[in-house]
């Protein structure tokens, strides 16, 4: 019996302390910085475009192939008298998010930084009546680039914490 | 013949039929209350909070499970045995029911008093395992039925440990009636004279109404629902209820049998409104007990249960008797009561202890040693 | 299908019972997954369990086989995921040992970290199931719940993702840790630890928990050896084996901590050496704290698509369950030719048939649950 008596005071132990329930919806707990929701892909807010060029890079490494990737010649490019330097532009992007398995590899194989994996659960609606409702098109995946609603994380493969500090010291640096 | 009621006398089968109304409309509503208060004390245990949301502070929910469970199909195994399968949820329902016609309440507040009290208690209570073999029969299910013997075996191995721990109470206050037990509690509740047959009778009642760690009729996570599990909808929540409500009965017989129901300490003197507290404090706390023991402990196998019962819990509640009747015959002082109850709760609970092995010297370890650093080759 | 099976008791002649066929189905609370058994009972008593397994089954090695090692990481997440970590691990280790790669220092300490947490998360998650299976209306589950939440909010600051982290790298980590990551995991230590302590207040001393896995489901060490069976199963029946001190790799051997080894091979043993090894791991993880210093988590030459000499390999570590072992061979190029995964929990399930045969119902639930199997891992 005594046994019985020890299980028994420390369920009332756990009786008297406080409880860890957290209240959703009124409380929303703080997601940690790099926490991966759905890639999105990034605005390039000063000439105005993408800055996906559509090289299918992540198309390629997708491990589940969520992507289709389709590239035009960049209307904007300087040689037709415009400010990108990219020749290519990205012309039809469509990620399936019923298939993202939010691996994280289309955002370290991509040479230009153009994908990034959203790290609020906010940008998109996930739950849906039709799956077909779940592939994203290319407006879908910059509006919350374009509208500045991101917070995202991008990391470079193999950084540490030495790096990212000399890195932000030299960002800060050369904005002052 | 008439009685009183509330100043008018009426037709005793008048009188009785109002009574029992009574009795059964506060029994609806204290059994939602109950369910919602297991539901918040044992997520207080498990450091959460229960339901929140439905209504303030959650208190809608009981309501909330009723409207849901109404609104349910009610679905009936093609091969269900028609008759069994309609009538058990009745045969589980009504001696509960009935069961509340002797509870004493508070002073003059009950629906008869019979002189056999105690008598008539045990014996219609145990109607119902009757109720949860049809259920499990009637259903055409292979855990029904391990349910349902599961629980007439259970029930009827406790049902000689609960009524001998009553009985035994019984003798120490000289009558079956269960208010002029409550009355001879007005100095010295009889838990003090029967330590024994308290646990005894918390024991068995907790093992009557099915709940941990007598819970293997309705065990959730082996043969989900047990007797229960063809049943949907409203059928299905009139067992639920029936549980319920077969805990308010066993808590308050066992306050007023043991822990002096409205009397004891100062109830008669100061009259109904601390009587009403005394009763319900006393049944909370009985109820409390019940859900304490469900937060924290497993669940015992059917042959340990009956084992329990027939090897431990019968031969000390024939022990309580005859000490009672040594006590009775001789004339001793109670406080040989209070002293043989305290030796023999002790000799009780050496005897479970010896049942399983101690275990817990720390078992064999290989520490693992470090490595040596190699030294530098320069 | 298995025909229904008739079959008088040999107990006497005047009474000619049937056994009963009883489908413990997919669905079920207390299956852990979707398992199926289907029991012979006389009674109460199980003659015969015939497991159903492959409800699970998603062909994670035969599309390793078309994804290069770096894509290959997230599906094996996804055939452990209560411990993804050391899945990972696994895959990852038998690629750098046929590319040849060495692990930078601060990259094996955050990986045995990382391990070691998981290992806790994961035997939490078996304490709170199978308390549930004892009995215990819900308080053993809640609170490994309440554990587990506070490790997996840990993971995600992390890796960024609470359950398939896809954080391991050939020839390291993917990215360093955040930088209050060790005053975080003292936190965690330092709960995890009362969890541990809630745990073990509740359940081990309570004498009917121990009245119902004292001496139920029994397995001998020679049978234990006989049928495959690894990690604190196989520990709990007094075999000394545990391949993070006989086969050390990462850091184990620079570290001291003990193996727990049971007497009895029962329920309550393996139960019981896994509440002592979530100790042993907090122990290991406040050592590698200690010795976590700032350094480089790739090597310095990580080609951009890693290919490896032909070459096969079998490199096993200690999951949680057991014996976690990866079979790759590689034929050149960048992705494996063939990557069989040696899972732990699928031979441990081989001594169900045996553990179970002549104990009661009840304590066939108990007797599954103590093996602790993740149906992801069994059917991969």
């Amino acid at each position: 019996m005594r046994g019985i008596a020890k299980s028994m005071a420390r369920t009332f132990a756990v009786f008297l302390r406080k409880p860890v329930t957290r209240d959703y919806p009124s409380y929303h707990k703080p997601i940690p910085e790099r926490d991966r929701a759905f890639p999105l892909l990034l605005w390039d807010e000063g000439i105005d475009e993408p800055f996906c060029t559509g090289c299918h890079a992540c198309e390629r490494a997708c491990p589940v192939e969520c992507m289709t990737v389709l590239m035009k010649d960049n209307p904007n490019h300087k040689s037709l008298d415009g400010t990108s330097s990219r020749r290519k532009i990205i012309d039809k992007f469509w990620i399936d998010y019923a298939r993202c398995m939010r691996c994280n590899i289309c955002v370290e194989v991509c040479n230009f930084d153009a994908i990034a994996m959203n790290n609020t659960w906010e940008g998109h609606e996930t739950s849906v009546y039709d799956r077909q409702d779940l592939v994203m098109d290319l407006q879908q995946l910059l509006s919350q680039s374009r509208t500045g609603n991101i917070n995202e994380w991008v990391p470079v493969l193999g950084q540490t914490n030495e790096t990212v500090s000399e890195a932000d010291a030299e960002d800060s640096e050369v904005s002052n | 013949m008439s009685v009183e009621l509330f100043g008018t006398s009426f037709n005793p089968w008048a009188d009785a039929a109002i009574r029992l109304q009574l009795v059964v409309g506060f029994m609806t509503v204290v059994v939602m209350g109950l369910i919602y208060a297991e539901r918040k004390i044992l997520a207080r245990f498990h450091q959460r909070v229960g339901p929140q949301k439905t209504g303030p502070r959650g208190l809608l929910q009981s309501v909330a499970d009723a409207v849901k469970l109404v609104g349910k199909e009610d679905l009936r195994p093609a091969a269900a045995d028609p008759w069994t399968f309609e009538l058990a949820p009745y045969f589980v329902f009504i001696p509960i029911f009935l069961g509340f016609v002797i509870v004493p309440w508070v002073q003059d507040w009950n629906v008869r008093l019979l002189e056999l009290g105690i008598l008539y208690f045990v014996a219609i209570s145990s109607i119902s395992i009757v109720g949860w073999v049809m259920a499990g029969w009637g259903s055409d299910n292979r855990y029904a039925i391990i349910g349902a013997l599961r629980a007439a075996a259970q029930g009827i191995s406790y049902e000689l440990p609960l009524v001998l721990a009553l009985l035994s109470a019984a003798m120490i206050a000289g009558s079956l009636q269960l208010d002029k037990i409550v009355e001879f509690q007005s100095t010295v509740p009889l838990i003090v004279w029967q330590p024994l047959g308290f646990f005894i009778f918390f024991v068995a009642a907790l093992a009557e109404l099915n709940r941990t760690p007598f819970d293997i009729p309705v065990g959730e996570s082996e043969i989900v629902g047990g007797p229960f599990v063809e049943y949907s909808g409203i059928r299905w929540s009139m067992f639920f209820l029936a549980e319920y409500a077969g805990m308010l009965i066993m808590a308050f017989v066992g306050s007023s049998v043991f822990l002096g129901g409205y009397s004891w300490p100062f109830g008669e003197d100061f009259g109904l409104p601390l009587q009403i507290l005394l009763a319900a404090g006393k049944g909370g706390l009985f109820i409390f007990l019940i859900f304490w023991v469900r937060a924290s402990v497993p669940r015992l196998r059917i042959d340990q249960l009956m084992g329990y019962s027939w090897k431990i819990l019968l031969p000390f509640s024939f022990l309580q008797i005859l000490i009672n009747g040594f006590v009775l015959v001789y004339g001793l002082p109670h406080i040989v009561l209070l002293i043989t109850g305290v030796l023999s709760l002790g000799l009780l609970f050496w005897v479970t202890e010896g049942i399983v092995q101690r275990p817990l010297e720390p078992r064999r370890r290989r520490a693992r040693p470090t490595i040596v650093q190699e030294a530098e080759v320069s | 299908m298995v025909e229904v099976l008739s079959q008088t008791s040999d107990r006497s002649a005047e009474f000619e019972t049937q056994d009963l066929l009883l489908n413990v189905g997919p669905q079920h609370p207390s299956t852990h997954g979707v398992f199926r058994m289907v029991m012979t009972v006389d009674g109460e008593v199980v003659r015969d369990v015939i497991p159903y397994i492959g409800y699970l089954h998603r062909g994670a090695e035969k599309l390793c086989e078309t994804m290069d090692f770096r894509q290959g990481i997230g599906f094996m997440d996804r055939t452990e995921y209560l411990a993804a970590f050391n899945a990972e691990l696994s895959y990852v280790m038998a690629v750098e040992a046929l590319a040849d790669l060495e692990v930078p220092e601060r990259a094996q300490w955050i990986r045995m970290i990382l391990s070691e947490l998981n290992r806790l998360s994961s035997h939490f998650m078996f304490l709170g199931a199978f308390g549930v299976d004892t009995g215990v209306f819900g308080t053993p589950f809640i609170y490994a719940w309440r554990e587990r939440e506070a490790l997996i909010d840990l993971f995600e600051e992390v890796s960024g993702d609470r359950m398939m982290y896809a954080y391991f790298r050939p020839g390291g980590v993917a990215w360093d840790v955040p930088i209050n990551f060790v005053d975080r995991v003292k936190e965690v230590l330092k709960s995890s630890a009362q969890g541990i302590d809630d745990f073990d207040s509740l359940l081990s001393e309570n004498e009917i928990f121990l009245a119902r896995t004292q001496g139920v489901g029994a397995i001998s060490a020679e049978r234990a050896i006989a049928l495959g069976m690894s990690g604190p199963s196989l520990r709990a029946s007094g075999v000394d084996m545990d391949i993070r001190r006989d086969e050390p790799y990462l850091k184990y051997d620079e570290l001291e901590w003990d193996v727990i080894t049971g007497d009895h091979g029962d329920v309550f043993d393996r139960y019981y050496c896994r509440v002592l090894e979530m100790r042993e791991s907090i122990k290991i993880i406040s050592q590698c704290l200690d010795r976590l210093a700032p350094g480089p988590i790739l090597p310095e030459k990580m080609p951009r698509m890693l290919r490896t000499p032909p070459g096969e390999v079998y490199l096993r570590t200690e999951a949680p369950r057991g014996e976690y072992g990866v079979y790759m061979v590689s034929r050149g190029g960048n992705r494996p030719y063939r990557c069989k995964v040696r899972s732990s929990c699928l031979s441990n399930l081989q001594a169900l048939h045996e553990l179970t045969v002549g104990e009661y119902v009840a304590d066939a639930i108990i007797i599954l649950g103590s093996i602790d199997i993740v149906l992801s891992e069994v059917d991969r």
